[in-house]
């Protein structure tokens, strides 16, 4: 094979990977998933009695993998505009989550020491934390670009 | 860019209904196309020619903004 084939047959496959779409029904599977770990996270909270840790990771994990089944599901009538408008969501959530990151803490850390006196320490968010913010973000962004288009 | 698409579809008598399934889009994207908020894509726009059998820069024209 020269080099040309080469890299078209990269670039073919590449492009089907970023083109890759989850069928629509899989929006609903989704917010399925997502329902059931927020219903794992209020029994982990108020009815387990132990701390049950890798519960809570694993409603974690399994809340994040909702969202993104539901972030990667196509549209019911999926075209360019609607592709188009979630490249947008993406970006506006991408740069709304780096703000996130960056200012929260501080926001915390100063409302606590301004509440009371020796509040928390500074801490910087988990990954949780700021991959749930972005999917939010974006699943809201795109849901509302949507509707004004 | 402006564009007089609602023209030409009303000469077809077609609706925005009509006219997303011929070229396969949703209803909104006509709408939005039409309302001059989204400038499709020159695959669209090809599509659109030949629905309506007329070159694109007949129903597609740039603005002064542009």
């Amino acid at each position: 094979m020269d080099s040309k084939k080469f890299l078209d047959c990269e670039r073919k496959r590449f492009n089907k990977f970023i083109k890759f779409r989850l069928p629509h029904t899989f929006f609903n599977i989704g917010i399925a998933i997502a329902a059931l770990a927020i219903v794992a996270m209020f029994i982990r909270a108020f009815l387990i009695e132990s701390d049950a840790e890798w519960l809570k990771s694993i409603t974690k994990q399994v809340l994040l993998l909702g969202m993104l089944v539901m972030s990667i599901s196509k549209d019911k009538e999926e075209d360019e505009m609607t592709i188009a408008l979630r490249a947008q969501s993406y970006a506006i959530a991408f740069v709304v989550g780096v703000l996130y990151a960056i200012v929260l803490p501080y926001v915390e850390f100063g409302v606590s020491n301004m509440v009371h006196a020796g509040g928390e320490s500074f801490k910087t968010l988990g990954d949780f934390q700021v991959l749930i913010f972005m999917l939010m973000i974006q699943l809201m962004i795109y849901h509302n670009l949507k509707r004004y288009r | 860019m402006e564009n007089t698409i609602k023209v030409e579809r009303a000469i077809l008598s077609l609706t925005q209904d009509d006219l997303a399934k011929r070229i396969g889009v949703s209803r909104q994207t006509i709408n939005s196309i039409e309302a001059n908020r989204y400038v499709p894509s020159t695959v669209l726009a090809l599509k659109l020619s030949e629905v309506f059998s007329k070159p694109v820069n007949h129903f597609f024209k740039l603005s002064e903004t542009d």
